[in-house]
């Protein structure tokens, strides 16, 4: 007896879905790059002590990660924004990092506790010597806080994919949708809590008993307080303004147009036009924290000054009860 | 010899026909042609590339899927209510099989380790709530009213259908409704409402198994009601044949229905989870926030899982796979000689308005409609999307018993 919902048109309608799954396939983005040299992985400096930092020890270029991905001694690792862009295709061998629930502590208001990290850090397959490379979406925002956490914790080759997730997906190179499999690794947490300011340092460089030049890395309007918060983002904070005495320098200054991070001479000459040129120490802050690192990593990792961020950020300062406080603009919120 | 007059009187017709069915033929490929280079031209576009034109393209092949199969949900419910046909039913349980099977194996590299107490990246899995079953409700009933949902609605737009327009504009009207009503329902249950996900419990494996049975279970107990088949001449798979199978005759429900689950995994796999009611929602979203009747704050909204709105100023990829849709259809619908516009009356107008408005209600604090919500969200074994399907099928039935579908 015949099924009666099934005709015998099945075989013709198996051609069209093939035809259909080929026209799908025909619109991929994946595309076989040229291979690279292999290059050598430096050795890393041992301890909490940071060795020698620039654009060497702190960015890959994509023509070195492509050759450099059976590499043993590299681990990959996704920090991306935009949900399901990892699993979608990630450079392969990259294991993802989420950087709302991986990175923090979602009770407590602080970055991820040392334990927690440890656990994340070996299972991704991470150890001591390992060289981690980072990369995400939106010019590796989250990547380079993900690299702050990183080397607070005590990892000592910790590097950006130069130009981010953007510059690999337009140069055609190899995705993957596979997560990685890694055999657990022996990373241990140690503390560099150098690299992060609490209120109280910046209180005492605002008052004056300590030194150092604080950069504000949000945009101008933020800057001069004509605007609380951003388009498209919520007001977080009841001030409007900065920080008494810091620099607005936009962060997206330390970039190309094609994402990649600017030379050395050209980020040199940026930032000592606006008085920072390593001599003091620096502390940089934007709205929520994670952005902040971005200055960081340019000024801490490339350059090799001494930099710290200030997590707290505006969200933190422009509530707190007692702190001064400058906004040129003059805005009062809750003000008609 | 003499020339027989009803030959030559028979030819005219005939020639007229030719005609037309140039034109038909002409307009289908000049669709077709124009949906490729416009993918195309997406993919080459910065900012847009391979999302924007897969986009399309799946749209597309979605519509020209639901035209050939006539996959719409009202007209296979009412086959079944009013008509005990449930033949057309299996189109539907075919999806939703093959789009369980595609899920499992693409939540096989999104979320390898389903009891992680994560959910999987995007897939529509949405509360549990009354006012989850009340969507489903209204949107079941409004289908009734106005003869279709928004995704048959689309595909008939293609067809030529006067009431389509209508009632779309009606959904949009519902989406406004449904974002002032957001804010209570989201405070009195949905906050707190769970969001229930089967392979969180009984993993993959166990999932699928459930649902393929259930699935199995319902088609088991439907198979009574299916119509014998009238007996078919033979048919030979020549040009004539291939033509007849592929543009003439309505495809059988089990491949139409497996080709939408495969198109709704390939839809997951690479942009989004199919939905079709997320632009028109931002349509309505952006307008109410233009004319300040948007309220300044929908608690909650963004944060849930599914067909998500915005207040957007653009054609979004959800917008080019809807546009797809409805030229898919159009060009099924002039390849089968389909697309036949109908008069408008006021009472078919006003049906279909009221209808759409039910159904833009429903869709909108269930966070989709029959494609989100229903089909994306059990293909991802989300109870929601049972849920969903359970409360609309009662509002369709009700509908029917209540005649409301012949308020044409």
């Amino acid at each position: 007896m015949h099924t009666p919902v099934v005709s015998r048109g099945n075989g013709l309608m198996l051609v069209v879905l093939v035809a259909l799954v080929i026209v799908l396939a025909g619109c991929s983005t994946a595309q076989t790059p040229a291979a690279a040299p292999v290059a050598a992985v430096p050795v890393p400096a041992q301890g909490t002590e940071l060795g020698a930092r620039g654009p060497e020890q702190a960015l890959v270029s994509t023509e070195w990660l492509a050759a450099n991905l059976d590499n043993p001694q590299v681990r990959v690792i996704e920090v991306s924004v935009v949900p399901g862009l990892y699993e979608r295709g990630h450079i392969p061998g990259a294991v993802n990092f989420v950087w709302h629930t991986d990175f923090v502590d979602t009770v407590n208001r602080d970055i991820v506790a040392p334990d927690r990290f440890e656990q994340l850090a070996r299972t991704a397959g991470i150890n001591q010597d390992t060289t981690v490379v980072l990369y995400g979406d939106n010019s590796n925002w989250f990547a380079a806080w993900g690299a702050w956490i990183f080397l607070q914790y005590g990892a000592n080759d910790v590097r950006l994919l130069d130009g981010s997730r953007a510059k690999w997906e337009a140069e055609g190179r190899e995705l993957s949708v596979t997560v990685p499999s890694v055999a657990a690794g022996d990373f241990t947490v140690a503390h560099r809590e150098s690299l992060r300011a609490r209120l109280p340092d910046v209180l005492a460089v605002v008052e004056g008993t300590t030194t150092a030049s604080l950069i504000d890395i949000r945009s101008a309007d933020e800057f001069s307080g004509k605007i609380f918060a951003p388009e498209g983002f919520q007001e977080l904070a009841i001030r409007a303004g900065h920080i008494p005495g810091a620099i607005n320098i936009p962060w997206k200054q330390a970039l190309n147009e094609d994402g990649t991070f600017k030379s050395v001479d050209e980020l040199q000459s940026l930032y000592a036009g606006l008085g920072i040129d390593g001599s003091q120490p620096i502390i940089t802050y934007c709205r929520i924290g994670e952005r902040a690192s971005h200055t960081w990593f340019v000024l801490s990792q490339i350059l090799g000054y001494e930099v710290a961020v200030y997590d707290g950020s505006w969200t933190e300062w422009g509530n707190t009860i007692g702190v001064p406080i400058a906004n040129p603009s003059g805005t009062v919120w809750g003000a008609q | 010899m003499t020339e027989l007059p009803s030959t030559r009187a028979d030819r005219q017709p005939f020639q007229r026909l030719a005609r037309t069915t140039g034109v038909r033929l002409g307009l289908a490929v000049a669709l077709l042609i124009g949906l490729t280079s416009t993918a195309y031209w997406l993919h080459a576009t910065p900012g847009r590339g391979a999302t924007a034109a897969l986009s399309l393209l799946l749209g597309a092949s979605l519509g020209f899927v639901f035209q050939r199969g006539r996959f719409c949900y009202f007209c296979i419910l009412r086959d079944w209510i009013e008509f005990r046909n449930t033949g057309p039913v299996y189109a539907i349980l075919a999806a939703l099989a093959a789009g369980s099977i595609g899920y499992t194996l693409v939540f096989g590299i999104f979320l390898p380790n389903p009891f992680s107490g994560r959910l999987p990246p995007e897939a529509h899995i949405g509360p549990v709530s009354w006012v989850l079953a009340a969507g489903g409700l209204a949107f079941g009933l409004g289908m009734a009213l106005s003869g279709a949902c928004v995704s048959g609605h689309l595909y008939r737009l293609g067809e030529g259908s006067t009431r389509a327009p209508v009632a779309l504009l009606g959904v949009l009207a519902g989406f406004g409704l449904g974002f002032l009503s957001w804010n209570q329902l989201y405070l009195a249950t949905i906050a707190d409402a769970p969001v229930i996900w089967l392979p969180a419990r009984l993993g993959y494996g166990g999932a699928l198994f459930l649902q393929l049975v259930l699935l199995g279970g319902i088609a088991f107990l439907l198979l009574r009601n299916v119509p014998e088949l009238p007996p078919r001449p033979a048919q030979r798979f020549d040009l004539a044949g291939v033509w007849a199978v592929l543009f003439h005759q309505r495809w059988p429900a089990l491949v139409t229905g497996a080709l939408v689950g495969l198109l709704g995994t390939v839809a997951y796999m690479r942009i989004e989870p199919l939905g079709v009611t997320s632009q028109l929602g931002s349509l309505a979203r952006t307008g109410m926030d233009q004319v300040g009747l948007l309220p300044t704050t929908l608690f909650g909204l963004d944060r849930l899982a599914g067909c998500a709105t915005q207040v957007v100023q653009t054609i979004t990829a959800n917008g080019l796979l809807i546009s797809g849709l409805v030229l898919g259809s159009l060009t099924a619908a002039l390849l089968a000689n389909r697309f036949q516009p109908d008069r408008l009356t006021m009472r078919g107008a006003g049906s279909a308005l009221v209808g759409g408005i039910l159904q833009g209600w429903g869709a909108m604090v269930a966070l989709g409609c029959t494609v989100g919500t229903l089909l994306s969200g059990i293909s991802a074994f989300a109870v929601s999307g049972w849920l969903f399907g359970l409360t609309m099928l009662a509002g369709v039935w009700l509908g029917i018993r209540s005649s409301l579908h012949r308020l044409v």
